[in-house]
């Protein structure tokens, strides 16, 4: 395949799912695009037959490294392991409360909010992209065995909140 | 197999991660077990919940502009990359990153000790040994060929050579991604962080021929507990380095009896066979410190001394630092003081002595605080030690309370600096208690070193539970001295012991002379406090850590075989310590009788300390740790509970599950 064509067509493909995966870690649209864009411009120097059959992975790895890298730059002192003060407020409000502020199947994003930084990360992962726990664990850098573990906890603590409500 | 509706492997199956042979095992498992089928169902339906979320979620998508320069980009032919105009800000921020990284290496060194120091100082501590009892040469047996724990010197934090061996025992991932643009590095286990640990070399085991004493300062600092627990709640194993065992140990508190006689301690000696090596023996050393009633605690005479800096910016530190001094203030009374100091780029009084009475006041003082700037620890810990000491108060307690992420950027800020400053604070007789908070940028090492240092303990406060146990239910212990220097020497009985290993405590080993040296300094123990060390014991006429056993020795004054094989002793544990106003120690001795107790006989707390050890030594990847695994850990830890009145050996047979379901 033309490698034009190939960019292009992954372009396309991937813009929004990447662009809301580095908004999900940044917290700011105007730095989430500008790591996308760099991702795809990082794309443009590989070459298409090293990256057949994993560029989903290679492009979640790669916009994740440079959002990292702007985290770090910027908010030093945070990481990625703990819930960010946003989320931790949210943790403060009870199921039931957000049950009575939100109509049945739209509670999802405040419990998902309430879960700790990396395990929401690979559930986006997971169910955003299909991605598989090798995946995964190649683009967060964490073994197969600990996205696992994460994606394990995170739905059971889900699952318990949806029983409460 | 039967499965529990909580095993991981069905969250696996439902998402379709299982190999095709476990696959098939687990369906044909779901047929006859309804409830593991229904938890099967019910995480595909999230799934599918949560996969429909996200395809709904508003999309953000890239500027026209920037598509069009992907576009340009994807045209060119030639593999040479040209960086269009907008991009420039991002090679500021990858230059900064790489220079951040850079001088934060500059920065770690100063506190790790290093590898190659350790190597040295131990090849040539023997000889030095030998020098100093230079009569006796000819009834010394030749030079150890081990190194020599209780002869590793005190750490000298201004040398640093082999930098690039220190960089690789520290959790130094984060620097490294930072410069990583790629794919293609292994797998971390620790996500981003640039937290710093110090090496820990475990004890080896010693031949009782070459080294009949093992002398060691007592240790109740507690954090590296509550660290591991934030390591194994996020998902991860913690690394090797972060884990002191004996903290892990002295987390708990045993049910020893308190003393009843002048001695500030009581000494609680036990012994079975070592469960992870049938062959060896486990001794364990208890103490039991007194216990103070809070309506007869002396007056306190408190400075807390706060970290307002930039790096406390986040919900697990600055705000938890005054929910946890608020808790403190809840137990003072008009007997009491507190003053208020904080550091950032500069440091400050925030609150004069107050009265522990006028609680308003001090509440006042903490909810004003913020935070913002650098780290200038040093000149902070300066004003907190002058406020102390301009309220010092003969009768009481005269203590600085640090609460910091040990980030100190600014002024004095090399390790041996900070801690000579500290120690020369520590011999006006104001004692240090160092809280840790926060994660990510988390500096174990220095904290560690300050306590030491200042005639401190050290605690970790992960949660407001942690802050519970540390500052409420244990506040006496925490914060009231009452012995001071506490040093322990064990002498072996070579008739019975042919060698031994103490467990954990590896940067508290002190030389055998050190023990009658009343300048060198030592642990503390406060109120109440319970304080354990275990020993594994290798019986005479076994080799110890497969070496051949050593001829008896001609010269030795005091081989006198028919006086030692007399004695059924298996061992005598010697204690200095001092009162916590006294320059001069007192000495006791207890001896050991030897038996053949068996493990399952040993009382509760005896195995629950074992059982702690144990796991302390797989997640260090131990190479003593025998035939332990996660399985028989957590057997052990079922079966120890004891009472458990505050659900602490509850929450640690989770963590091994934890560990469990993490290691697979």
């Amino acid at each position: 395949m033309n490698k034009e064509k190939w960019i292009t067509s992954l372009v396309k493909r991937y813009e929004r799912p990447l662009c809301s995966y580095a908004f999900s870690l940044l917290r700011d649209l105007e730095r989430a695009r500008d790591v996308v864009q760099d991702t795809f411009l990082r794309l443009c120097s590989q070459k298409p037959e090293r990256l057949k059959g994993h560029e989903a992975q290679w492009l979640f790895r790669v916009c994740r490294n440079r959002a990292m890298d702007l985290i770090r730059k910027e908010k030093p002192m945070q990481t990625m392991s703990e819930p960010q003060e946003a989320e931790l407020a949210a943790t403060d409000q009870q199921p039931d409360e957000q049950a009575a502020q939100h109509d049945a199947g739209s509670f999802l994003p405040g419990m998902l909010s309430t879960l700790p930084a990396n395990q929401q990360e690979v559930i986006r992962l997971k169910f955003q992209q299909q991605l598989s726990y090798r995946e995964i664990a190649h683009c967060t850098k964490l073994s197969e065995g600990n996205v696992g573990y994460l994606l394990h906890t995170g739905l059971k603590t889900l699952r318990e909140q949806m029983i409460n409500l | 197999m039967k499965l529990d509706k909580n095993d991981p492997k069905l969250t696996a199956c439902a998402l379709g991660e299982l190999s095709e042979t476990e696959r098939q095992a687990i369906e044909k498992e779901l047929e006859t077990n309804p409830e593991a089928r229904e938890t099967v169902e019910k995480i595909r339906a999230l799934g599918e919940q949560l996969s429909e979320h996200y395809a709904s979620e508003d999309n953000a998508e890239l500027t026209g502009v920037q598509r069009t320069a992907i576009a340009l980009e994807a045209r060119k032919k030639s593999k040479q990359k040209i960086i269009p105009f907008p991009r420039y800000r991002w090679l500021i921020a990858i230059g900064s990153a790489a220079a951040i990284a850079v001088l934060f290496i500059g920065f770690m060194n100063c506190f790790v000790v290093v590898k190659s120091v350790q190597k040295k100082s131990a090849a040539f501590s023997s000889p030095d040994f030998i020098k100093s009892e230079n009569s006796l040469a000819l009834a010394q047996p030749a030079p150890a060929s081990e190194p020599l724990a209780y002869t590793q010197p005190k750490r000298d934090y201004r040398k640093a050579p082999a930098m690039t061996k220190s960089l690789q025992n520290m959790q130094f991932y984060s620097s490294v991604a930072a410069i990583d643009t790629d794919a293609g590095r292994p797998p971390s286990q620790f996500g981003p962080s640039i937290e710093a640990y110090n090496e820990i070399r475990e004890n080896p085991f010693q031949r009782v021929v070459d080294h009949p004493l093992s002398t060691f300062s007592i240790d109740v600092d507690t954090a590296s507990y509550s660290n591991m627990r934030r390591f194994l709640q996020n998902g991860n194993l913690p690394p090797k380095d972060a884990i002191r065992i004996e903290e892990l140990i002295n987390y708990f508190n045993y049910n020893y009896a308190p003393p009843t006689g002048s001695t500030p301690f009581a000494t609680h000696l036990e012994q079975s066979i070592c469960p992870w090596n049938t062959q060896h023996k486990l001794v364990r050393i208890g103490l039991k410190g007194r216990v103070l009633e809070t309506a007869s605690r002396p007056p306190l005479n408190l400075v807390f001394l706060l970290d307002v800096s930039g790096s406390m910016n986040n919900a697990n530190k600055l705000p938890l630092v005054k929910r946890a001094m608020a808790l403190l203030t809840q137990q003072m009374n008009e007997q009491d003081h507190v003053s208020i100091v904080v550091y950032a780029g500069a440091s400050g009084l925030v609150l004069p002595p107050t009265s522990g009475a006028n609680r308003p006041a001090i509440m006042d003082a903490l909810e004003r605080l913020s935070a913002g700037g650098g780290t200038n620890g040093g000149e902070g810990i300066e004003l907190a030690y002058r406020n102390a000491l301009q309220n010092f108060n003969e009768q009481g307690v005269n203590r600085v309370v640090l609460c910091t992420d040990g980030d100190f950027n600014i002024g004095v800020t090399q390790g041996g600096d900070l801690n000579r400053l500290i120690e020369e604070k520590a011999k006006s007789g104001i004692f240090l208690s160092v809280l840790g908070f926060g994660a990510g940028n988390y500096k174990d090492s220095t904290m560690e070193q300050l306590a030491d240092r200042g005639n401190g303990n050290y605690a970790y406060i992960d949660t407001f539970s942690e802050a519970r146990k540390v500052l409420a239910d244990q506040m006496t212990g925490t914060l009231i001295t009452i012995a001071k220097d506490v040093k322990i020497q064990v002498e072996f009985n070579p008739a019975r012991v042919a060698g031994y290993r103490l467990i954990g405590y590896e940067n508290r080993m002190l030389k055998p002379e050190d023990f009658n040296d009343d300048k060198k300094d030592a642990g503390e123990i406060g109120a109440g406090h319970t304080v354990t060390a275990l020993y594994e014991v290798v019986p005479a006429g076994l080799s110890v850590d497969g070496k051949p056993p050593v001829d008896a020795l001609k010269y030795q004054v005091n081989s006198r075989p028919g006086d030692r094989d007399s004695s059924r002793e298996l061992l005598t544990v010697k204690l200095r310590y001092k009162e916590p106003r006294s320059d001069v120690s007192t000495k006791v001795s207890f001896p050991l009788m030897d038996s053949d107790n068996s493990f399952t006989q040993a009382d509760p707390d005896f195995r629950f300390a074992a059982t702690v050890a144990g796991f302390g030594m797989i997640l260090r990847e131990s190479q003593y740790k025998g035939s332990l695994s996660f399985d028989q850990i957590l057997e052990w830890a079922v079966q120890s509970q004891g009472t458990d009145p505050f659900g602490y050996r509850r929450e640690f047979t989770d963590l091994v599950r934890n560990a469990q379901a993490i290691g697979k």
